[in-house]
């Protein structure tokens, strides 16, 4: 009870924090912004387009969507992303002993913690752009009446069989993978292969390889779908953008629809560092697009092979758990019938 | 005021991090805590997670096999943890909690060898942060 007033309390002085300081972050959005593209200095390859190729990684510690609180403040003063950054990474997880939440692993212990990663340099509160809020915006009530669908449909048969399971789990899919690919808890790397006409990005996790043609070309028919969508690449100047559709249902990106439309923009503006955007459009999910963007920044090789179905143990044990639950549960209703 | 600022980025994102490959909830139970001391027999460097097989000696002189759930081999890889870090005959202590389905298998909430270090040390964000890492410069 004290720790729940403790939290309001908290809540409540925070909002009141972020109104007072409404205006100093104005004066910090002006002065801060994101890193300045110089791409006269980045290494090209032989056909003259800048050279993505290399290891890289998107590891960050900047959310998705801005918390509430920050209002449309898009950046911090450098004072606060330090201190934002050294509180995140120091974040190994709730450890309260006996709840839910203490079952998982010491992140320190087992190499998972976010602050043994490389982090590019980011004073974003957010890294979502637009809207200005830097929150996905409100979701349709098509969007909504979908996806509640879909979970009612999932509802008490959660752990049925392994196809009741998440994509992740199933290890079909990570929800980093997208496009847009997203930063995840760890193994945040990929690895990108340049040459003429193609760029090849694969992601640590899990080990999928998006062959990009760059020649502009168009879409695969509509009949086709992917769980990685179809993706055509075209440059514009020193920009990669890289369009992508037809996907599968079952990959609802942040809940979408299979009609999801994501375009990606991928600008090395430094020897460390390419500038890395996307906008997604889904009519059938958002009233409107929203954008996002975030710096990878360079690191060592290799990218190790993350071959999840090989031993993918925890979905045995997760449905064995269930079987197990649902005979005590059943052990229990004979006991009480009796 | 600073420690101001971080209560409230702290209030903010405070989130169970969804960091694992699937749910622990679905696989541990947290009415079955367990603290297990032996020898490591094996270790499984597999992906989505590593396995730690260890032998516990029970009061009575008979000896129980555990499997530990651990962390991707990748990023333990990553991290400076090889095959020799923890090779048969290791002198473990586990803190974790047993599967759902009462087999011998746990969670490795902490593991601390013998000598009370941890599994693994990595760079502590409050002392340098992570763009002090060597290797990945």
């Amino acid at each position: 009870m004290v720790h729940r007033l403790q939290i309001t309390l908290t809540a409540l002085a925070c909002a009141a924090f972020g109104a007072s300081m409404a205006g100093a972050q104005e004066l910090a959005l002006a002065a801060k912004t994101a890193p300045t593209p110089t791409t006269t200095s980045v290494p090209r390859t032989p056909d003259g387009h800048p050279d993505l190729g290399g290891y890289w990684t998107n590891a960050t510690v900047i959310p998705l969507e801005r918390p509430k609180d920050l209002g449309n403040k898009a950046f911090f003063t450098p004072e606060e992303a330090a201190a934002y950054e050294k509180a995140k990474l120091a974040d190994n997880g709730p450890t309260g002993k006996g709840t839910y939440a203490d079952v998982h692993y010491n992140m320190a212990q087992f190499g998972l913690e976010k602050g043994q990663s490389k982090v590019a340099d980011n004073i974003r509160t957010s890294l979502i752009t637009d809207p200005a809020n830097g929150r996905i915006p409100p979701m349709t009530p098509e969007g909504r009446e979908r996806n509640a669908e879909r979970a009612a449909k999932n509802k008490g048969h959660e752990f049925d069989s392994a196809e009741n399971r998440s994509l992740s789990e199933r290890c079909i899919l990570w929800p980093n993978e997208g496009p847009p690919m997203m930063p995840v808890g760890y193994n945040s790397n990929l690895e990108i292969v340049q040459g003429a006409g193609y760029v090849a990005v694969m992601q640590e996790m899990i080990h999928d390889a998006r062959v990009i043609p760059t020649d502009g070309g168009s879409h695969v028919p509509a009949n086709i779908r992917e769980w990685m969508g179809d993706s055509r690449g075209h440059w514009e100047g020193d920009t990669l953008v890289v369009d992508t559709t037809n996907f599968r249902p079952e990959t609802a990106f942040h809940g979408a629809s299979e009609n999801l439309h994501v375009v990606e923009r991928f600008r090395r503006v430094d020897a460390d560092t390419i500038l890395y955007s996307f906008t997604v459009e889904d009519p059938h999910t958002w009233a409107s697009p929203w954008s996002a963007e975030y710096p990878m920044t360079k690191v060592k090789g290799p990218i190790f092979e993350y071959a999840c179905h090989e031993g993918n143990y925890g979905m045995e044990n997760n449905l064995s758990g269930a079987r197990a639950e649902e005979k005590k549960l059943a052990e229990k209703k004979a006991l009480e019938a009796k | 005021m600073k420690k101001f600022i971080v209560t409230c980025l702290f209030a903010a994102a405070a989130t169970i991090p969804a960091w694992a490959h699937h749910s622990f909830a679905a696989e541990f139970d947290v009415t079955k805590p367990v603290k297990l001391e032996g020898v490591v027999t094996k270790m499984e460097w597999i992906n989505p997670h590593s396995w730690i097989h260890m032998d516990v000696k029970n009061p009575d002189g008979t000896v129980t096999s555990w499997m530990i759930e651990g962390g991707s081999p990748n990023a333990l890889l990553r991290r400076g943890f090889t095959k020799l870090s923890l090779p048969p005959g290791s002198k473990i202590v586990v803190e974790g909690y047993q599967a759902k389905d009462g087999a011998n298998r746990a969670n490795g909430r902490d593991l601390t060898f013998a000598d009370g270090k941890k599994l693994f040390i990595g760079s502590d964000a409050s002392e340098g942060g992570p763009k002090d890492k060597p290797d990945e410069k």
